[in-house]
Order: C-alpha cells, then sequence, then structure tokens
C-alpha cells in the first residue's frame, strides 16, 4: 500500500519540470512536497492520479505503473484516490449538495462498494463531510458561486474525503484560506492519517504547515529533489533555499508552534 | 499550413474519440435530450429573426434581376430552392457557430482551465461522456430542428415580401417551387446542416476540451473555435455542393434514362 515514483522524467516542450525524481510514500503517512511556484509540484502530483504520464520513469500506486493502464483499469485506481485541486473545481451548474455527492453516485464508486447508495445515505454522508471541513449544511442548496472562496475550497475538500480514498492528494489546500481555517484543514489531514491510516501527499509553499503536520518533507527545485528528510532533520538542512524556506517561517509564526513535540496538540 | 492540418488531424481524432465514448457508454439519452433543448431554445430567436430576413433580402433581390427578364413567376422557385440549397443551412451553421459553439467553447474552456475537468476525471466520471457527448449531439439534432424552422420562417417572410413588395401572389409564388425543389433538395439541405452541425459542436467542444493558460487560454480558445468552425464550413460547403451536385446530375440521369 504505497505511492512510489522511480526515475520520473517530465518535460512540457523544451522546459524539464521533472528529472528522474525518485521517492516513495508509505500508508498512513503524510508526505510534504515544498517548493517555489513552477517547480514541477503540482505536475507531480497529476502524475500519481493519472492526469499526466511521464516521459520517462514510472508511477507505482500499490505496485501497478499508473502509466501502463488502460482506461478501465486506471479508473479503478483513480477511485482509491481523492485528489483536492488548487482551484476549488466545483460544477458551477450543481449545487453544493450535488458537488459532493458526486462522486458517490458515480458507476466507478457503485462497483466499488457493491451496490449503489440510498439517497438518506447520500445526504447523512455530505452532510457528515461538510461538518469535517467547519462547514454548515444550510448552503447544502447553494450554487458555488454564492459562496466565497475559502468556502468553495472547503466544500471542494469535502467532495474529496466523500467517497472515503484511501490516499489523499492536496495541491495546495490551504491556499486563500484564513488562518482558522487553515489550522482546521491541517487538522484533519493530520487526523484523516492517524485514525484511518489514510495516505497523505500534500504540494504546498508553507513551511510552517509542513513542520507542524509532515511525517517527510520532499523539497523539490529545478525538476529535482533538493531534500528528502523528516521535520526535525529538515530544520538541520544548510540548503539555502531551505534555509530561506525556514527563515520566512520563523519570522511568521512563534517557535512554540513549530516545535515537534507540540504535534498533537494541534489536533483535535 | 502544416499546423492547419495538424488541427484539423486533432479535431477529427477528438469527433472519433466522443463517438467511440457514446456507443460505448450508457445513459447518453437524457443528457442528450437536454442540451436539445437548450440549444435550441436558446437559438430559436436569432434563428427566426435571421431566417425571416434573409428569405425578405433575397426574394427581393432575385425580383430584381427576374424582372428584367420578365421571369417574375419563377420567383417563388428561385428563391425557395436557393433558400433550402445554400443560404438556410449556411446561416443556420453560422448563426448556431456564433452564438451556441462559443459558448459551448468557453463554458468548456473554463471548466478545463479552472481543472473542473480534471476534478470530473478524479471522482471516477469521463468527462467525454459527462460533458461532451451531450454537446456535441445535442449541437448536431440541434441544427437539424433549427434548420426546418428556419426554413419555413425564410420562405413564410419571402411569400410575404414577394405579395406586398413584388406583387406576386401565393398561389404564383408557390406553382413554380416543384420545378426547382424536389425531396432530394430538403435531403441534401439536412444532410449539409447535419454536417455543419457536427463542425460546429466538434470544433468548439475540442477547443473548449483542450484549453490552456487561465482567462487568456479561454480567450484564445473561443476565437480559434470561431474562426476555424467558419473555415471548415466553408470547406465543407464546395466540397458538399460539388457532392450533391454530382449526385443530382446522376440522379436526373438515371431517371431519364429509365423507361
Amino acid at each position: 500500500m504505497s505511492i512510489r515514483f522511480e526515475q520520473v522524467s517530465k518535460s512540457f516542450g523544451t522546459k524539464h519540470v521533472l528529472k528522474q525524481v525518485s521517492f516513495k510514500v508509505e500508508r498512513g503517512e503524510i508526505l510534504f512536497i515544498l517548493g517555489r511556484s513552477g517547480m514541477g509540484k503540482s505536475v507531480t502530483l497529476k502524475h500519481i492520479i493519472g492526469l499526466l504520464k511521464p516521459d520517462s520513469g514510472g508511477v507505482f500506486i500499490d505496485g501497478q505503473n499508473v502509466s501502463q493502464l488502460d482506461d478501465i483499469q486506471l479508473a479503478k485506481v483513480r477511485q482509491k484516490c481523492g485528489m483536492v485541486f488548487q482551484h476549488p473545481a466545483l460544477l458551477d451548474s450543481l449545487t453544493v449538495f450535488e458537488n459532493i455527492a458526486f462522486g458517490l453516485r458515480t458507476a466507478q464508486y457503485i462497483q466499488l462498494i457493491g451496490h449503489p447508495l440510498s439517497e438518506d445515505d447520500i445526504r447523512r454522508r455530505v452532510c457528515e463531510k461538510l461538518a469535517d471541513v467547519n462547514l454548515k449544511t444550510e448552503i447544502l442548496d447553494c450554487l458555488p458561486s454564492d459562496l466565497s472562496y475559502g468556502m468553495q475550497k472547503r466544500v471542494s475538500l469535502a467532495r474529496t474525503l466523500a467517497p472515503e480514498p484511501e490516499y489523499l492528494l492536496f495541491d495546495e489546500p490551504t491556499t486563500g484560506l484564513d488562518p482558522i481555517t487553515t489550522n482546521a484543514i491541517n487538522d484533519l489531514i493530520h487526523d484523516l492519517s492517524r485514525k484511518l491510516q489514510v495516505t497523505s501527499l500534500v504540494v504546498s509553499h508553507d513551511m510552517a504547515c509542513a513542520l507542524k503536520i509532515a511525517d517527510r518533507v520532499l523539497v523539490l527545485d529545478q525538476g529535482k529533489i533538493l531534500a528528502h528528510a523528516d521535520r526535525s532533520t529538515l530544520k538541520l538542512s544548510e540548503e539555502p533555499l531551505i534555509q530561506d524556506f525556514l527563515a520566512e517561517t520563523l519570522a511568521l509564526i512563534p517557535p512554540a508552534e513549530l516545535d515537534v513535540a507540540s504535534i498533537g496538540a494541534t489536533a483535535p | 499550413m502544416i499546423q492547419f492540418f495538424q488541427d484539423l488531424g486533432a479535431t477529427s481524432l477528438f469527433f472519433v474519440r466522443v463517438v467511440r465514448t457514446f456507443f460505448a457508454t450508457q445513459g447518453n439519452f437524457q443528457p442528450i435530450l437536454g442540451q436539445v433543448a437548450f440549444v435550441s431554445l436558446r437559438s430559436l430567436s436569432t434563428v427566426l429573426f435571421a431566417g425571416l430576413f434573409v428569405g425578405a433580402i433575397l426574394v427581393l433581390q432575385l425580383d430584381l434581376i427576374l424582372a428584367k427578364y420578365d421571369a417574375e413567376l419563377f420567383l417563388g422557385g428561385l428563391n425557395t430552392s436557393t433558400v433550402i440549397r445554400e443560404v438556410g443551412p449556411l446561416i443556420i451553421s453560422f448563426l448556431l457557430a456564433g452564438k451556441i459553439g462559443a459558448f459551448t467553447a468557453a463554458e468548456l474552456g473554463t471548466m478545463r482551465v479552472t481543472e473542473q475537468i480534471d476534478a470530473i476525471e478524479c471522482l471516477g466520471t469521463n468527462p467525454i461522456q459527462y460533458l461532451v457527448v451531450p454537446r456535441l449531439f445535442g449541437i448536431m439534432i440541434s441544427s437539424l430542428i433549427l434548420l426546418f424552422i428556419g426554413l419555413l420562417v425564410s420562405i413564410g417572410g419571402a411569400m410575404a415580401v414577394a405579395w406586398f413588395a413584388c406583387g406576386i401572389t401565393i398561389p404564383e409564388f408557390t406553382s413554380s417551387i416543384p420545378k426547382f425543389v424536389s425531396i432530394g433538395t430538403f435531403v441534401a439541405a439536412l444532410f449539409k446542416a447535419l454536417v455543419y452541425g457536427t463542425i460546429v459542436a466538434t470544433v468548439s467542444c475540442h477547443r473548449g476540451f483542450i484549453a490552456t493558460g487561465g482567462a487568456r487560454g479561454v480567450g484564445h480558445a473561443v476565437t480559434q473555435a470561431s474562426i476555424f468552425t467558419n473555415l471548415y464550413i466553408l470547406f465543407a460547403n464546395f466540397g458538399l455542393s460539388h457532392m450533391l451536385t454530382l449526385i443530382d446530375t446522376l440522379t436526373e440521369g438515371l431517371m431519364g434514362g429509365s423507361p
């Protein structure tokens, strides 16, 4: 039960975004991929879910090479994964309820659980996931355009959580959110990982979040892995980019917040 | 030039992909029906206005020429034939391209750049089936419905203008129609409308579906959809007109040769 990158390279025209990138994420682990904008973080995530195919190398989910699967096999692998996109990516023409219920009504999901969910079960699941992201059921009949950007991002997260995937892929999950919601989302990622053994891969440039909840941190720069370490080791790194990230983080939050020992206290 | 053929090839492959998805999946009937209603109702007012005025303008122009040769009695037949054979299918397809084609390219393009299409795919649904199949077949079917309505209004408008402005009564107008128009003319018009509708639908869906690069990318997709749709329609019109004339000649030859 793991996600594995093996010597993955990807170029767009003359731009080499990933250069022989290799890493592994174990079950129940939270891996943060940090890096500056445009360094291939989102591209890495899209390879896992088969939205992009590597030019060379392989991406493996539970031992299956994603880039070599046919459409039916790929759909089955995708069913194990949930992805939270950089944009909320909610379907404009559907209400909040319909958006969150979308993944519960697909033929793939019905095939996975062996039977279609009743409307009552769907409603219960939708309300439960909405509560997980600190939203009230009053917004169920709203269209995405009626919500603020932060609320849309949380609805998007609820939609991803609804089919209860084994792997969660987050592309900048807290960008554009207020600090309280950011903390709530981080705690949620932490919780899912610890209680349900959900594997999480988080793409971000938020070092503070990484130092709070990540098991391991991978720093991408110029298409290569600059560092791959656990939180405490990362803080000792002498790489200038990591030092810059740390300096920015330390300037923004008090040192106590960064204490690894306090992680348990941040989770609800 | 190479780029043009690359684009044409990519659009053709996209069409094949959508048709294959249509035959390989179930539950497409209801969404297609919804799109037919949406496209037809959204375009109806434009088609009614355009049809009415095209018929009226054409009858005035033809009357000017026919009057020189004392051949006004052929006005009805000539006008109806021109509208059904050429003007009707072309005008309807250009209106569809401007109104529905641009809308579809913009809608799908926005969904692409805001990652909605990726999200649909990740949630276990085929975006081609969910988004493109209903739109593509909806536009194709609507083009036939709109052509039929447009032709009726256009011929009606032409009759009215011929009566008021040219002094041609309705019986005089209709008497020459069978000389110029046959069932084959209607079939050819429907075939043309279907081909043009398919071009509008495929190009706009394809351009929207592959859009990249934010709001600018969506704008680019809409512009490209508009340009390529009109170009492909003109090329198709040239080819189809030749082909249908040839079929017409061959059919007449065969009919004439039979006892």
